[in-house]
């Protein structure tokens, strides 16, 4: 088991890769100074993972919406006890999240990291799943459900998603809905569970006041040795096309919202990377207050503040969105599309564009200056299949015509849905 | 880490923290002043056009062009309440002049932007830049309209104006729409020169190493400002209502939620955050392993106390079929801790989380600002270590004595409305 010492070349941080004899990935970062500690034990297996075999099995396997959530909610019940009580007893704060790649445990804490690692390490390659406990977990999933389903950000957002992807699970949102849970049972979670919690399939990430040594040896002590199960997961194909162009729909809110998001060819590894960054770059070229289109778009009451930009990729999808509150979303639309066909033609100012670098670049600085993020940062480069620091040497490598470039052949005007949430009358 | 507090002026105070973990600097500005439904959104509006432009600056757009090439640096204003008063920030962060590529000084930059957005705003005549002030307002106006995008936060202000009613505190941090509408550019700079004239003002600074330039521009600009800073009035305990009221609204959503207010005569704070974290804050808490975890009734059901103003929350988001029953367990589960049902594992457990809270003080900047802040508006400075002690002098006594000091006092729901067969 060998230590890689990995260091940003633009600050001298550093952090300490380790492929563990167990399989897992393990990322450490000793922060001088700093009390907390955050760990995240992460699995790649998110909402999308809907299809999938491993090399013991012949067909694919095909499982309900909503299963690696309804996974990360059980994997809190240890047969004797909830490992909420655990931690209750070391006072860390321990969650856990799906996402639409990936499921995460956590906790933070500024005291007993060792326990709580051990706590942490060993209910997540604990399963205990039951009949019982599996029905108890529908109804309070059901309400996570509805409280999401009354969340305007979130209806709007995956009304967005289901305009652009006809196959992909993407569009379907993470918990599922009340109808794909009722299908899961024991059996099916323990399928999903053997199947994607294989540490080969996983990343440790812990940052903060820690020893390197220390994790290392209560990694030694509790991880568990498991051979690679040739996991394949597979997505439906998916046309370069959208479904629909606009999507409205009318809920009780105050202020009507809208995401406008363009499909994108989806991208993996430093490739992804790469286009996140020229994307990240559009975003605030597009979004950016000091530019003329959205200046004017504040002044003439088009949008407010709550107005931005987003890059939103993974697992065979890559979109570059837009979205806030506005009484006319057709006129922003109107105002990107136009702003899209002037930079194409007249190139990126490249005052502009190196301001924006500069801006990109100060919020990657701040965010090794926080134990949270640096975890979270370790955790997503795993994921992301690159390094901690690549995002870094990567913006200062981009130029302005990798981001022209993105701009003309991706941002599409038939490739662009508008999602909007209208006030009901 | 090194703290000091100095006073600039009259009820000016100002903190310096330095920390060298950190890569950035920080500095916010408080404004105290008296939340009043009269002045609190021309009050907001006040605050927030201070970092939209200034002399210098004097488009939202020449700023935000500014503050990219200084490597993205944050600047922004915020309206909050705290009991009775109503506390404006002014917000700035940025990067440390050791990470500037080109090296720009970035920290002498903001300190004339800062001076400039607080003491030579974009204003003439007596009143605002107007093309600002509409950027703002409509801001304000579209945040009030939000209100009830989020479910959650309006059934908790909603419950917080039944709660505080006739109250200053019965008022949002930012004001009425009324308010927002009937202001003008004029109004809210004589609103920002009355603020700097009579507001409490507390201003924090964190930065990796010593630097006193911040403290001197504030002593020198200040110095100029004539003051007669008025006490405000943060800790007030609201009366409880003489019959518990209910106020319902029915909408069509998913799920229904309730928040429950109770009233307290009781000044022990510690023993009322104890009470909160055991009774609803935490993964393992009484709602949570009842309501949630046995019944599963809901996803969210946790207890909030807000000492200063002497009530204590409970929300919660269920089904209308479940509203009752879900109501009755929360009681239920109060009338056990009232009755001595707080274990010594539970206070031992709440002490652990507090104590890893608290050691956590000091890992981001917003932290230390924050930390001694609410210490300001608490009337004592302290260190997070002497803060725990105080939770440790709790007793399962007093703990049950919290309890017993809640009345109900009113209950906002929020029905999903139902649809006809």
């Amino acid at each position: 088991m060998e230590k890689e010492i990995i260091t940003g070349s633009r600050t001298g941080d550093s952090c300490i890769h380790v492929r563990h004899s167990s399989g897992l990935e393990i990322f450490i970062c000793e922060m001088k100074g700093f009390s907390s500690i955050e760990a995240l034990f992460g699995t790649k297996y998110g909402s999308v993972n809907t299809m999938f075999r491993t090399s013991a099995d012949k067909e694919y396997t095909t499982v309900p919406e909503g299963i690696a959530h309804f996974l990360e909610h059980k994997l809190f019940e240890n047969e004797d006890c909830g490992v909420f009580e655990l931690y209750a007893r070391t006072g860390a704060s321990g969650n856990a999240f799906t996402s639409f790649d990936k499921t995460c445990y956590l906790f933070s804490c500024s005291k007993n990291y060792e326990d709580n690692l051990r706590i942490l390490l060993d209910f997540v390659q604990k399963p205990y799943f039951t009949k019982e406990n599996v029905d108890k977990e529908m109804g309070i999933i059901g309400q996570e459900i509805k409280m999401t389903g009354d969340n305007p950000e979130w209806r709007v957002f995956f009304n967005m998603l289901s305009g652009m992807f006809r196959e992909h699970p993407v569009k379907t949102d993470i918990a599922g809905t009340v109808e794909s849970i009722a299908r899961i049972d024991a059996e099916l979670l323990y399928k999903c569970y053997n199947t994607f919690y294989n540490l080969n399939n996983m990343v440790l990430s812990i940052a903060g006041n820690i020893s390197a040594d220390k994790v290392l040896e209560i990694c030694d002590e509790c991880l568990r040795p498991c051979g690679d199960n040739g996991l394949e997961t597979v997505f439906p194909d998916e046309p370069a096309e959208i479904v629909r162009g606009e999507i409205r729909e009318k809920l009780p809110v105050g202020a009507s919202i809208f995401d406008l998001g363009y499909k994108c060819a989806p991208r993996s590894g430093r490739e992804m990377l790469r286009a996140a960054a020229a994307a990240s770059v559009i975003s605030s070229l597009l979004s950016d207050p000091a530019q003329p289109m959205c200046e004017r778009l504040l002044k003439e009451g088009i949008v407010n503040s709550t107005f931005g930009g987003e890059v939103f990729y993974g697992s065979g999808y890559f979109t570059l969105n837009f979205s806030g509150e506005s009484d006319r979303p057709e006129a922003v639309r109107e105002a990107i599309f136009a702003e899209i066909d002037r930079l194409v033609a007249e190139g990126i100012d490249e005052k502009d564009f190196q301001r924006i670098k500069k801006s990109s670049y100060g919020m990657l600085i701040r965010e090794l200056n926080n134990v949270e993020a640096v975890a979270n940062l370790m955790l997503n480069s795993y994921m992301e299949d690159v390094g901690p620091y690549d995002a870094i040497d990567m913006l200062s490598e981009l130029t302005a015509d990798d981001v022209a470039e993105l701009m003309r052949s991706e941002l599409r005007r038939d490739r662009c849905v508008l999602s909007v949430i209208e006030k009901e009358e | 880490m090194i703290y000091n507090r100095s006073e600039l002026g009259d009820g000016i105070g100002f903190t310096s923290v330095i920390d060298d973990k950190f890569k950035t600097r920080s500095l916010a500005v408080y404004l105290l002043t008296e939340l009043d439904a009269e002045t609190a959104a021309v009050n907001d509006i006040a605050a927030e056009i201070l970092t939209v432009s200034n002399s210098r600056f004097t488009t939202y757009a020449a700023m935000c062009e500014k503050l990219s090439e200084l490597y993205g640096a944050g600047l922004g204003s915020s309206a909050r309440k705290k009991g009775d008063a109503q506390i404006l920030g002014l917000k700035a962060s940025w990067l440390d002049n050791r990470y500037a590529i080109d090296g720009e000084d970035i920290n002498g930059e903001m300190l004339s932007i800062i001076r400039d957005c607080l003491f030579s705003p974009n204003a003439k005549d007596g009143a605002f830049d107007e093309a600002s002030f509409a950027i703002i307002q409509k801001d304000l106006l579209d945040r009030i309209d939000s209100e009830f995008n989020q479910k959650n936060v309006y059934a908790s202000i909603q419950a917080a104006r039944l709660a505080y009613r006739g109250e200053p505190a019965a008022c949002a941090s930012y004001g009425t729409k009324e308010g927002a509408l009937a202001a003008t550019p004029a109004d809210a700079y004589r609103a920002y020169r009355e603020l700097l004239r009579t507001a409490q003002i507390e201003i924090y600074y964190v930065s990796p190493e010593k630097d006193d330039t911040f403290s001197e521009m504030f002593r020198q600009c200040f110095g100029g400002i004539e003051r007669e800073p008025r006490k405000v009035n943060i800790r007030s305990r609201s009366p409880l209502k003489a019959v518990p009221e209910t106020i319902t609204e029915e909408f069509d959503v998913n799920q229904s939620k309730a928040v429950m207010a109770f009233k307290t005569d009781s000044d022990d704070r510690y023993a009322l955050k104890m009470l909160s974290i055991i009774y609803g804050e935490t993964p393992f808490s009484k709602l949570f392993l009842n309501v949630r975890e046995k019944m599963s009734l809901c996803y969210h059901c946790t207890s909030r106390s807000v000492s200063v103003k002497g009530s204590f929350f409970v929300d919660i988001g269920v089904d209308r079929s479940n509203i009752e029953r879900a109501r009755e367990e929360i009681l239920k589960q109060l009338d056990g801790i009232r009755a001595g049902g707080v274990t010594d594992e539970e206070i031992e457990n709440s002490l652990m989380a507090l104590d890893n809270a608290v050691l956590q003080v000091g890992d981001t900047p917003s932290s230390y600002i924050s930390w001694f802040f609410d210490c300001f508006c608490d009337g004592e400075i302290m260190t997070p270590e002497v803060h725990f002690r105080r939770f440790c002098d709790v007793t399962k006594e007093r703990i049950v004595a919290a309890a017993a000091s809640l009345r109900p006092d009113s209950t906002y729901i929020m029905l999903n409305r139902e649809v006809q067969g």
